[in-house]
């Protein structure tokens, strides 16, 4: 009996298996082509953009290209009057929807009156705020005239385009909206690609686009798979089940180095907006003592950061802001200095109790936070500032406690303003710098960068916003630890990746590789 | 039977109804603002006056009672409510994912269970056969290592050097197996330990050894006789095992990317989707109450002497 009951198991288990041993090799020159993400690139149709920007669905206005400088996408060209209270976009022409129906600068206006109609609201990508002050300032109005698309505002803003590049610039066909908002069906663009299958966690599917205006994709199908575990993925990668990873998080900083050394794959190391920044509890002792800031900056090693817990996938922080955003970026310098670091706190007197270096268990999956974590805690023992790591899982909780002395934290922005980081974070009135006790108040600072929103003159402005980056690099409210890069990764057969720095992969310009 | 039935079913209302409290009010009182939570997944930080409107219209400012009685008059209703992060109905979404979950779940019990019976039977029969001593081992030492390590070696050795398997998702009906072995490995140790033991006494009872006076071949005598005493321990354990299996498969089906609840409840509780988060425990812990309901009954029908207490 036994023996019959093993013959019968084995007879299921290869029948089982039968069914599922030929996979087929994906992509491979062929006209289909299979990624893998870490998280779902489609958010539904209540979603204010249904999916995101990468899956060449729709296209904005205006994008950014790999250094974060606003670039044309459906608009061409963009010029400002009145000081920066009106501005006009001209769009492109001879483009259609993937309806058959042309873009029209009605059709923008639409999506713009949209957005304003249904803000805020909660996005899988870029949330709407209450406003949306962050893509338009405060709009008196928008319209189409003679084509182009006229944005008038109440009060100037500096660099509209640099707002509205990517998400906030969205563009669908009018008709892919109900009147309350919503989607009516599938989201209707321009973009290279729409959607034609939706297993929501598991994968979109996406087929060429016959409407589009430039030349028709390599690829006519892609599969966008859902696969959240970043062992899992690269996993699929080389059992050969997907010809690349994409989006935010596509490969760990530790998996980097044994992917990029093997010729199957195609790694794209290329820097992205987010950045990991060092938030100081100035509220409380040690860090209300600015010279115990300045210990602490100069006590971190972040060429051995950088180098080795983030596998080189980052660059050591310098200035406040990024190098990405280009020449408003303060170059800035960090100073590696234990000697002075113990100086200062020999000087500013040594703190009895251990600061709490508070990290996020949520950030603890894709960056090894709690490894550098330590590796803060070493630093700051050494110069003389006794501490402890805490690992939360709602740190806004602990921080309004006010119960932390450095956060560990990574943060990006949902468009090419500089304002946004300066504004929702450190102005003396923001609501982080208020409620998770920052304690910074600098009526200096909050001039320069009002000043330096509604400045239209680009020297003037880049002017404005080297001193106030000045200014953090004295008073180190948060101090930049290092630049993230964002690799993603295709098979030696798939030509033409390029990633910009909001994670936008153009699926378009994918090819097979001759 | 019927008065156990009913004892057990009274008992089984009253157990759910606490466990409608408990998860209500363990999920809502966890730290974190849902409302912010859900404005900051691409990664930037909320306006305060979109956090405010936001938790006005999910309905966070109404006082933490009325909000147990108005989702407990909802549940009851069949109504598990609406998932903050995509608005979307959570009992449509679970009862989408569930069939994936009970698929897995139960492969994997087949697995476990088979294995346990297998090699015990294999220990009984031929007490000193080494393979069936180092299947038992093997199968001991696995359910040691945590499912996530035993779920990455089975992908890399069969998925990615042997390309026998997919590494993860769903397509196909060879996808259910890895997941379902790691999951089944991990339990199958425990039912394995109890039934070797229980079969060991029971072939030496005294009945056991009259059947094998009898005459019985010894196939037979240990597959019916012994085998029906030896049950009822890991039939109990088997119930807890498949309570196990349909909670505990959260860390498997995120690996394996397998479309099941589990999956589902891991991205609900790192965006603070409270209404998906409940609706999961609620429904997994009922399963798990019932299946072991349903093991307590096994038992009954195996031996008599269940009945009378």
């Amino acid at each position: 009996m036994l023996r019959r009951v093993l013959i019968a198991l084995m007879a299921v288990l290869a029948l089982l298996l039968q069914g599922c041993g030929g996979q087929e090799p994906s992509g491979q020159g062929q006209e289909e082509l299979t990624l893998a993400a870490p998280r779902d690139l489609v958010a539904g149709p209540d979603d204010p953009y249904y999916l995101h920007q990468t899956l060449g669905v729709w296209e904005p206005l205006v994008t950014v290209d790999e250094r974060l400088r606003p670039v044309p996408a459906l608009a061409t060209s963009w010029s400002a009057a009145e000081q920066g209270r009106r501005w006009t976009f001209t769009l492109r022409e001879g483009v259609r929807f993937s309806d058959g129906t042309p873009l029209t600068a009605e059709a923008v206006v639409a999506n713009v009156e949209r957005f304003l109609r249904i803000a805020p609201r909660p996005s899988a990508f870029f949330s709407l705020d209450a406003g949306m002050e962050a893509a338009y300032g405060k709009p008196a109005g928008v319209r189409a005239e003679d084509g182009r698309v006229v944005f008038e505002l109440k009060e100037p803003v500096a660099d509209l385009p640099a707002r509205l590049a990517g998400f906030f610039s969205m563009v669908q066909s009018p008709r892919a909206f109900d009147p309350s908002g919503g989607f009516a069906g599938k989201p209707v663009g321009t973009g290279p690609y729409t959607l034609v299958e939706w297993v929501k966690g598991q994968r979109a599917v996406l087929a060429a686009n016959p409407h589009y205006r430039g030349t028709a994709p390599a690829y006519a199908k892609v599969v966008v798979r859902v696969i959240p575990d970043a062992n899992a993925r690269v996993a699929a990668l080389r059992a050969g089940e997907v010809d690349g990873l994409i989006d935010k998080g596509a490969l760990l900083p530790s998996q980097v180095p044994a992917i990029a050394a093997d010729a199957r794959f195609r790694v794209l190391r290329s820097p992205s907006v987010l950045t990991h920044y060092l938030t100081f509890n100035a509220s409380r002792r040690p860090f209300s003592d600015a010279r115990l800031r300045e210990a602490a900056d100069l006590a971190i090693d972040r060429e051995a950061i950088t180098r080795t817990l983030l596998a080189g996938t980052a660059a050591p922080g310098a200035g406040f802001l990024s190098p990405v955003f280009g020449d408003l970026a303060d170059p800035g310098a960090a100073t590696y200095s234990p000697e002075r670091a113990r100086r200062l706190v020999a000087e500013a007197g040594p703190p009895s109790a251990p600061a709490t270096i508070l990290i996020s268990s949520a950030e603890t999956g894709q960056f090894p936070y709690a490894d550098i974590a330590e590796v803060l805690r070493t630093a700051l023992e050494q110069a003389g500032i006794p501490a402890k790591v805490t690992v939360a899982e709602a740190t806004k909780a602990v921080m309004e406690a006010g119960d932390y002395d450095v956060f560990l934290s990574a943060y990006s922005v949902p468009n090419a303003d500089p304002d946004y980081l300066f504004r929702r974070f450190l102005r003396s009135d923001a609501a982080w710098n208020v409620e998770r006790r920052l304690g910074y108040r600098s009526p200096a600072f909050d001039r320069l960068i009002d000043r330096a929103a509604t400045e239209t003159d680009p020297a003037g402005r880049r002017d404005l916003y080297h001193r106030a980056q000045r200014l953090l690099a004295d008073d180190r409210p948060m101090i930049p630890l290092a630049y993230q890069d964002n690799p993603v990764v295709t098979t030696a057969q798939v030509a033409g990746a390029a990633q910009n720095v909001a994670y936008v992969v153009d699926l378009g310009r994918l090819a097979p590789a001759t | 039977m019927t008065t156990v039935l009913l004892r057990r079913g009274a008992e089984l209302l009253f157990a759910l109804l606490a466990l409608s409290l408990l998860v209500f009010l363990l999920t809502a009182l966890a730290p974190g603002d849902p409302a912010e939570e859900l404005l900051r997944r691409g990664g930037v930080q909320p306006s305060p006056e979109s956090v405010a409107a936001l938790r006005a219209e999910l309905g966070l400012d109404r006082p933490l009672f009325a909000r147990y009685l108005g989702w407990l008059g909802d549940v009851l209703r069949g109504d598990l409510g609406r998932s903050y992060a995509d608005r979307s109905p959570v009992a449509a979404e679970i009862a989408r994912r569930l069939p994936a979950t009970l698929h897995l779940a139960g492969v994997a019990a087949l697995v476990a269970a088979g294995l346990a019976v297998l090699v015990s039977l294999a220990t009984a029969l031929r007490p000193r056969s080494r393979l069936a001593r180092a299947v038992a081992l093997a199968a001991v030492a696995v359910s040691g290592v945590p499912p996530y390590v035993v779920g990455i070696l089975l992908i890399s050795l069969v998925a990615v050097a042997l390309r026998a398997l997919p590494t993860g998702g769903a397509d196909g009906p060879g996808a259910v197996v890895l997941p379902a072995v790691t999951l089944g490995l991990a339990g199958a140790a425990t039912l394995l330990r109890l039934l070797r033991a229980d079969l060991g006494h029971a072939v030496r009872t005294p009945f056991v050894r009259l059947a094998t006076a009898k005459g019985l071949r010894r196939r037979r005598v240990v597959v019916v006789h012994a085998l029906r005493v030896a049950a009822p321990n890991a039939v109990t354990a088997a119930g807890v095992m498949l309570a196990e299996l349909v909670t505990g498969a959260v860390v498997v089906e995120t690996l394996f990317s397998w479309p099941g609840v589990g999956q589902l409840a891991v991205t609900a509780i790192r965006q603070r989707d409270l209404p998906v988060v409940q609706a999961y425990v609620l429904v997994t812990a009922t399963a798990a109450v019932l299946a072991l309901a349903l093991a307590e009954l096994c038992v009954a029908a195996c031996d008599p002497r269940a009945r009378r207490r």
